[in-house]
């Protein structure tokens, strides 16, 4: 077994890399540096959005996103099956009526779990009814479809759209809006960003979807997987203007070295 | 056991799937490939998983559709639509696989698809069209800094996208493409970036078993 030609460079990378982020996540367990993450306004409005829904005696909706856990989508998935767990605590701690929209039938069970654990750990294990996540349908269109009418028939309050969306993210914010229903995206998914960010409360873009379960735990260990991403960045920016400076200067070094 | 198993099952299969990518020729020992184990072994039972899911998924949907109709709750009409199609689409292609040679019921089992369905979701993308202007008109109002620069980029983009702005200014269409080409893409890519890098350090802490929470176990 040997590395396939083209991803030798990758391969060593992909090494040192992981390296890196779990020593930074054992030396954040360890106490050996504090990690901090700067005030994120979007997560920092999950709560508001929760006791926005229970005063009103409105249920708050999630959506998980559009993604799957077994292909490219599962990092998105995964990063907001963290959200929900966080929303559930609140969720349960307020005694808010909670609803959980699901497009991908494997999410169905993870989201199920996550919620009755949640409402389990809360101590509020009778507060748990069975038809709080939903799965609504795998078709994209009929997704939305049945979320917009979620919207309407149980008068959502708040609603927190979180992980992988594609064109039926206007539709989803934009009928929310219309109904005055108070909403958080979070999402790294770029193309659907601008719609988010014209028709919802709050935007949290980008990587800001993977740090959402560091921040909102304050967990050490995913502090400090936080920090390793950091540095990955700074290795990036370098390599980047490594590669720019030496093209420019007509070397093609880097690019050798990338596709190796 | 509650924990560990799902844990290792996870470190396991993501090895195997992340070796796979770059690796190749057979595993000392085991004379089979990187990608072969994936294709024979892991891709088999992501099929078994999502039947198994679709299953439960279904149950969940049946209940809470049944409900809504035995409790007459609003707009139940709509779950009874729903149950109704799923039926008829259910037998329907039953009746199509236990009686192959009626061509007829065959092509008649897509009528529902072309004839409701397709229209519907037409109509429901035709909306977008709406949305997108009046999300745009309450984004685009200038209370700040932030939203002037955008209300201006926006008015220029549109211009030099109409062929009307090439009449006004020839230069609108080239103002447009460089708004597109170098301030809007260099904000892409670093999100694109980040977000990249984000995503391979949430799987390497969900390989390791830092992240458990999508398992209810709690975090680390």
């Amino acid at each position: 077994m040997t590395i396939a030609p083209g991803n030798v460079f990758g391969f060593w990378m992909l090494i040192a890399i992981s390296a890196l982020v779990i020593y930074t996540i054992r030396a954040s367990e360890r106490g050996k540096f504090k990690v901090t993450i700067r005030p994120i306004a979007g997560l920092e409005a999950i709560e508001e959005c929760v006791g926005r829904a229970t005063e009103m005696g409105r249920p708050v909706h999630f959506s998980p996103g559009l993604g799957d856990i077994v292909t490219t989508s599962a990092p998105d998935t995964l990063a907001a099956l963290q959200i929900l767990s966080y929303v559930t605590d609140v969720a349960a701690k307020y005694d808010a009526r909670f609803l959980v929209t699901i497009r991908m039938p494997n999410v169905y069970p993870l989201a199920t779990e996550t919620v009755r654990q949640g409402y389990i750990a809360a101590n509020k294990a009778d507060s748990y009814r069975d038809n709080m996540v939903r799965y609504v349908s795998s078709d994209q269109d009929a997704y939305a479809a049945g979320v917009i009418g979620l919207f309407h028939q149980e008068q959502v309050a708040s609603s927190i759209l979180a992980g992988l969306y594609m064109g039926e993210a206007l539709l989803l914010a934009e009928s929310a809006a219309r109904l005055g229903i108070m909403q958080v995206a979070i999402t790294a998914s770029v193309m659907q960003v601008p719609f988010f960010v014209a028709a919802c409360d709050y935007t949290v873009i980008g990587e800001e979807l993977y740090a959402a379960g560091a921040y909102l735990t304050n967990d050490k260990g995913r502090l400090g997987g936080i920090a390793g991403q950091d540095y990955i960045k700074l290795i990036v920016i370098g390599i980047i203007l490594i590669g720019t400076l030496m093209t420019s200067a007509g070397s093609n070094a880097i690019q050798s070295l990338l596709t190796m | 056991m509650r924990k560990e198993v799902p844990l290792l099952i996870t470190f396991v299969v993501a090895l195997i799937v992340m070796l796979s990518q770059v690796t190749t020729g057979n595993i000392p020992g085991l004379g089979v490939a990187m990608p072969d184990l994936f294709e024979r072994y892991i891709s088999p039972w992501m099929t078994v998983v999502s039947a198994f899911s679709l299953c439960l998924a279904s149950v969940n949907l049946i209940v809470v559709h049944s409900r809504n109709i035995s409790r007459k709750q609003s707009e139940w009409i709509y779950s009874l639509i729903l149950l109704g199609t799923l039926v008829i689409y259910g037998a329907w292609c039953t009746y199509i696989q236990i009686n192959p040679d009626n061509t007829a019921a065959a092509s008649n089992y897509s009528l529902i698809y072309n004839y409701i369905l397709s229209p519907l979701m037409t109509g429901q993308w035709a909306c977008l069209a709406f949305y997108v202007a009046s999300a745009s008109y309450r984004a685009f109002r200038a209370r700040n800094l932030e939203a002037t620069v955008l209300l201006a980029s926006a008015i220029l983009v549109m211009l030099g996208a109409t062929p009307v702005g090439g009449v006004i200014w020839s230069k609108f269409p080239v103002i447009q493409r460089w708004l597109i080409d170098i301030p809007n893409m260099t904000g892409q890519r670093a999100l694109l970036i980040g977000a990249a890098v984000g995503s391979f350090v949430a799987c390497l802490r969900t390989m390791l078993g830092i992240e458990r929470g999508h398992l209810g176990i709690g975090g680390s």
